[in-house]
């Protein structure tokens, strides 16, 4: 036999561990199942409170469903009882069993004890279906009615699920429901006013989702203008509880029933939203309210609390909005953190929806606000600002967000600088997983208010100090975004204060290492001049936060001094901060062009000594582990002896070379073309045009979905390196050269990867199979990229790296689209503007691998198909698209080279599988007799499209057969042209 | 609505759990841990409301035992709805109408019109109220008169809240019928315990 509940109960509490409780339970559980299957009668309700007592404790109960059931159907009352209690904790609403407890509801609902059809009543309250709602509304319709307010109150609920289940019955019973106003009971007071916002919440729901007007207030449907005519006695019943004085039954802390008090006023703010009249009807009470209300108890606040929700929402007059808020700046200077904590939420919720709700920061002050309310709202927040930002240094975080969210909303012109720096203050205090999002919300901030642009930069560099491990890429990217728009003056300022940050820091703050090594590399000659600026005072200009935020009211001016560093001082800081063991990737990566553009600003006043210094420091990773560090290591070193004259030594790491056929190393000197190209390319970067970008990024998100432009490109562009390098060929790469620096565009890059692929003729087809396995990687890089320009904000850094699967480096070659899939890694978190130099450095490098041979692929190619009889074919090629290399459209043009014309002309082409082809009709079918020198305009031409798509590694092919008629006799001539440039075609 | 009632001990030990939305049984042993956890790291000064995992938790401490009352926030109460009625269509096709109708279009209800009521403050003074009955009921109730009167303060509880909302709050209209029904179940006691 099982234990008595009693008993369990102790041996549970005996238990001391979990494991000894989860073998009391299970044996207890077994013998309650046994007890089930031998339907040992006598102790079901038992065994039903037992589970109940291991059901809160968290154990599986599903077994006693069905006995719970049968307790419902029982005559003797406990066992009802405990049956239905059952009933309602272990099952869920989706139980299959419940239907079974339909038919023992209705019987209950019919009996005469009241006790038992209250247990019905709850019943069907707490998880009636629509189905068992629709059998059994008639019977809760009939409690409604009843006599004994026990049961209408629980009628009123009961009927409150039924309705919800089945929207569609709401209209038959709003008759019903109105009556029950009057009832004199609060307890079914207090149901039937919760019923009506249910009703009018769900009928709300139900007249948008058919279509009703989105944005009015006003609608109307039937039982809302029904309960609309009830406003005046809901106003009446709140009226009578104000005016009531005391009454014992349902006094709380000397207000009566505020618990009803709270239930009509959010019946009330439910029906005046949107109607004046019935605003008006309920102004007077409502004013009654927020005036009489005793403020000392928890009770008396809850109803204030309501009733300035109500009066916030309605549309009630200026005066009784100016009461509210002066009733919220009340509580915000409440001691009592309950109080502020609903204070400072009520404050946002009002502000966020009267500002238009569109998520941004609403315009304070007096700003564009059409409404009232916001005025008056914002109005009032600005006069207890600074009890707000109390908020933020408050111990309990529930509080402290809160107040932060609302911080977000009083920010405006005038403020934003002693609002930032508590933010920022805020920002040293919170707890690390709040720090990205605050770290946004200020870059918006700041974005959006700024006084100065010194300012602007100032703040967001104090900023990365503070955060710069947790802040988001976009916040890194903008920040450096700010510092290259800015003026030369304030970029020296900025790189100074970055060299000092990033000197001073442990190599933790991610962010600022990013954004300052971009900066020391960008600008690093600026920092071996002095500079100095003088500051009004209280602008900020301190190292840290708690400066920016002391208001040194005394002096009228700070000067602010940076001394002028030495060049070998610059590249130790760097050195240092690359040098840890903990630097992440990416700051490496940075730290590389940093290194490379420092040796290019400081070459005319660093002594050798430091210049051979930074190019060993960029020499150091061309054996890294990291093929990114490795590829840009030998890339740059590229570059920077480019600049010295030296030429690019290919071949002397040794064999990959031969794969290629391209063995011959070369070494003839550099020529002027190439050295000015790699000093552009390690000059200034461009500064960013936001718009520019903007357009070009949604151009570029456009083009990568097709994928298969840099799968063909970048596979050729590879080859393309194959051939003898000449210095000739550098001349179309320098136009190129210049549209990246005037755009510093994807577009203009991909450009590049494009031209180079169509301009590569490998000879050798063993060869070019294998190169296109070994560089069968890049299109699955291709759809990371597109994903990058999802990260918001106006990152430059996004840049795709495809030109990296260009790149064609001496000993890298064979892995050369390895980084290039790795590199969206890289790009997708948007880091810095190496990004960017990478994506253009490729193209000085590839001047001396260029081509001799190459064709601008704009041109048109003449191919001679064939002659015969008197026929000569010649098609002219051009590619329609520039975008997709693969389509090519070729004229075929016909000259009769006989003395008479040829009639009925007859093409047909034929192509291999990996090409698709469309021809249009000849233009005529009869050849005039070709004058020499010259089509004389009568010119017959067909036009035939092909597709090729292994185009790089397979060629076009025609298979060209031609009937024709000369001189009477019929002439069918079939042949091949093959002839197309490999590579192009 | 009330989205949920627990009383726990200071141990972490749940001693009463009522739910008026149904969640699994493991949701329900995770939540009640960290609820519990984020109500034992505050201090009596701070406010007695925390946000969790879309809920907005309401909680009092009476000597060892936290009262806990739970309400969606908000917004989360915008996509319930939402989802709810999309998850009721099938239900609801069986019969002959149609129900709520398309349940996806969420984007469509303006945040004023589709809210929780539910009154912070309110609440607070409702779980006053709850634990007053309780005293009143039992005189001077404790922890174990709670563990082991389990289904009597079910009963007592079911009085007080239905379905997540408040059906009577006056103290003697609560504990009257539970004494006549008390009264009805021990004429043939016996077995009860």
């Amino acid at each position: 036999m099982s234990l008595k509940l009693r008993d369990l109960i102790r041996q549970v509490r005996a238990c001391k561990t979990a494991a000894e409780e989860r073998a009391v339970i299970a044996k207890e559980s077994a013998m309650i199942r046994t007890a089930i299957r031998e339907e040992q009668e006598h102790y079901r309700h038992r065994n039903v409170a037992k589970l109940l007592f291991m059901h809160m404790l968290g154990y599986p109960t599903h077994f006693g469903q069905l006995e719970c059931m049968k307790l419902v159907a029982s005559p003797h009352f406990p066992e009802k009882r405990i049956g239905y209690l059952g009933m309602m904790l272990l099952l869920s609403e989706q139980a299959d069993v419940l239907m079974l407890a339909t038919n023992s509801l209705k019987n209950d609902l019919n009996n005469d004890n009241k006790f038992i059809a209250g247990l019905a009543l709850c019943a069907i309250g707490n998880l009636a279906t629509a189905d068992m709602s629709r059998d059994l509304t008639p019977e809760v319709d009939k409690h409604l009615g009843s006599s004994k307010p026990y049961l209408r109150k629980k009628a009123c609920l009961a009927m409150s699920r039924c309705l919800t289940k089945c929207p569609d019955m709401i209209e038959d019973f709003v008759e019903r429901i109105v009556s029950l106003l009057n009832d004199r009971s609060h307890g079914v007071l207090i149901t039937v006013v919760q019923l009506m916002t249910q009703v009018l919440v769900m009928d709300r729901k139900e007249y948008f989702e058919n279509g009703g007007d989105e944005d009015g207030g006003e609608y109307d449907s039937p039982c809302r203008t029904a309960f609309l005519r009830l406003v005046p006695s809901l106003v009446k019943l709140l009226r009578n509880l104000l005016s009531m004085g005391y009454s014992p039954d349902h006094d709380v802390g000397g207000i009566s029933d505020p618990f009803l008090q709270v239930q009509i006023l959010t019946l009330l703010r439910l029906l005046g939203s949107g109607n004046v009249k019935a605003s008006e009807e309920m102004n007077d009470v409502l004013a009654q309210v927020a005036t009489n209300t005793e403020t000392s108890k928890n009770a008396g606040n809850a109803i204030l609390y309501e009733c300035v929700q109500t009066i916030m929402a309605v549309e009630s007059d200026d005066g009784l909005r100016v009461l509210a808020v002066n009733i919220l700046g009340r509580f915000l200077l409440n001691r009592d953190n309950n109080i502020r904590y609903v204070a400072l939420n009520t404050l946002a919720r009002c502000i966020a929806e009267s500002g238009g709700g569109g998520g941004a920061v609403a315009e304070g002050g007096g700003g564009d606000g059409e409404d009232g309310a916001a005025n008056t709202a914002a109005s009032a927040l600005q006069r207890h600002r600074t009890t707000v930002v109390d908020c933020l240094k408050d111990p309990d975080i529930s509080i402290r967000q809160r107040a932060l969210e609302l911080i977000y909303h009083l920010v405006n012109q005038e403020n934003v600088e002693t609002l930032t720096a508590e933010l920022l203050n805020y920002l040293v205090l919170c707890p690390r997983e709040h720090r990205s999002d605050i770290c946004t919300r200020v870059l918006r901030v700041v974005d959006r208010f700024s006084p100065d642009d010194r300012w602007r930069v100032d703040t967001l560099i104090t900023m990365l100090t503070i955060a710069g491990r947790e802040c988001a890429p976009n916040v890194q990217s903008s920040t450096a975004v700010y510092i290259s728009r800015s003026s030369e003056d304030l970029r020296a300022y900025s790189t100074h204060k970055l060299l000092k940050a990033v000197r001073d820091d442990d190599g933790s703050q991610r962010g600022l290492l990013n954004v300052g090594i971009w900066c020391i590399g960008e600008y690093g000659d600026l920092l071996l001049r002095p500079y100095s600026y003088n500051l009004p005072s209280g602008n900020g200009g301190g190292e840290s936060a708690i400066d920016l935020s002391g208001l040194s009211a005394g002096e009228s001016t700070t000067l602010v001094t940076f001394e002028p560093l030495e060049p070998t001082a610059v590249v130790g800081i760097v050195e240092a901060v690359v040098a840890r063991h903990t630097c992440p990737l990416e700051v490496k990566q940075r730290g590389l062009t940093c290194f490379t553009k420092l040796r290019e600003r400081f070459a005319d006043v660093a002594d050798g000594a430091t210049l051979d210094r930074l190019q060993a420091l960029v020499k150091k990773y061309e054996d890294s582990h990291s093929l990114e560090l490795q590829l840009r290591s030998c890339e740059y070193g590229a570059l920077m002896n480019a600049i010295k004259g030296v030429s690019v030594k290919r071949g002397s790491n040794g064999g990959e070379e031969d794969i290629f056929g391209g063995g011959s190393s070369v070494s003839e000197s550099v020529s002027p073309t190439v050295v000015s190209a790699a000093k552009e390319a390690l000059a200034r970067m461009p500064v960013v045009d936001i718009k520019l970008m903007q357009r070009k990024r949604e151009e570029r998100s456009g083009a990568m979905t097709e994928g298969d432009i840099f799968n063909g490109g970048s596979n050729d562009a590879a080859v393309a390196r194959a051939p003898k390098s000449s210095a000739a060929g550098a001349e179309p790469n320098l136009l190129d050269l210049d549209d990246i620096f005037g755009g510093s565009t994807a577009s203009a890059t991909s450009s590049v990867a494009k031209q180079n692929g169509s301009s590569s003729a490998p000879s050798q087809p063993s060869d070019v199979d294998l190169l296109s396995d070994i560089f069968s990687a890049p299109p699955a890089a291709a759809p990371a990229v597109a994903a990058a320009p999802a990260v918001g904000g106006f990152d430059i850094f996004s840049q795709p790296p495809v030109a990296m699967a260009a790149t064609p480096i001496n000993t890298n070659d064979l892995f050369a689209p390895q980084p290039a899939s790795t590199t969206p890694v890289a790009s997708t978190n948007s880091s810095a503007a190496v990004m960017d130099l990478f994506g253009t450095t490729p193209s000085p490098t590839l001047i001396p691998a260029q081509p001799a041979s190459s064709v601008p692929s704009t041109s048109e190619v003449i191919v001679p198909g064939f002659t015969h009889q008197g026929l000569t074919v010649e098609f002219k090629c051009t590619k329609p698209d520039t975008w997709n290399k693969q389509n090519s459209v070729l004229v075929a043009k016909f000259i009769n080279t006989t003395n008479e014309p040829l009639y009925g002309l007859h093409l047909q082409v034929a192509v291999p599988k990996y090409v698709t082809m469309e021809m249009k009709p000849p233009t005529s079918t009869t050849i005039p007799v070709s004058i020499a020198g010259g089509s004389s305009g009568k010119e017959v031409t067909q036009t035939i499209s092909v597709t090729n798509t292994m185009l790089g590694t397979k060629n076009l092919m025609l298979k060209v057969k031609a009937s024709f008629t000369s001189k009477g006799t019929k002439v069918e001539h079939m042949t091949t042209c093959s002839g197309f440039p490999a590579g192009q075609y | 609505m009330i989205s949920f009632i627990l009383m726990v001990n200071k141990q972490g030990q749940t001693r009463l759990s009522s739910y008026y939305e149904w969640l699994d049984m493991q949701e329900r042993v995770a939540l009640e841990s960290e609820i519990i956890r984020k109500c034992m790291s505050r201090s009596e000064l701070q406010c007695s409301f925390v946000q969790y995992r879309g809920y907005k938790v309401i909680y009092r401490r009476y000597a060892s035992l936290f009262f806990i009352v739970g309400t969606k926030t908000d917004v989360d109460l915008r996509k319930s709805i939402a989802s709810s009625s999309a998850k009721k269509k099938p239900s609801s096709s069986s019969s002959d109408s149609g129900g709520g109708g398309g349940g996806g279009k969420q984007g469509r209800y303006d945040k004023a019109y589709v809210e929780n009521h539910e009154n912070e403050l309110g609440l607070l003074e409702f779980i006053h109220c709850l634990v007053e009955t309780m005293d009143r009921w039992a005189g001077s109730i404790c922890e174990l008169d709670i563990m082991y009167q389990l289904e009597q303060v079910h009963f007592l509880l079911d009085e007080m809240v239905m379905n997540g909302y408040v059906v009577e709050t006056n103290k003697s209209n609560i504990l009257r019928p539970i004494d006549l029904m008390d009264r009805e179940s021990k004429k043939n006691e016996g077995m009860f315990r």
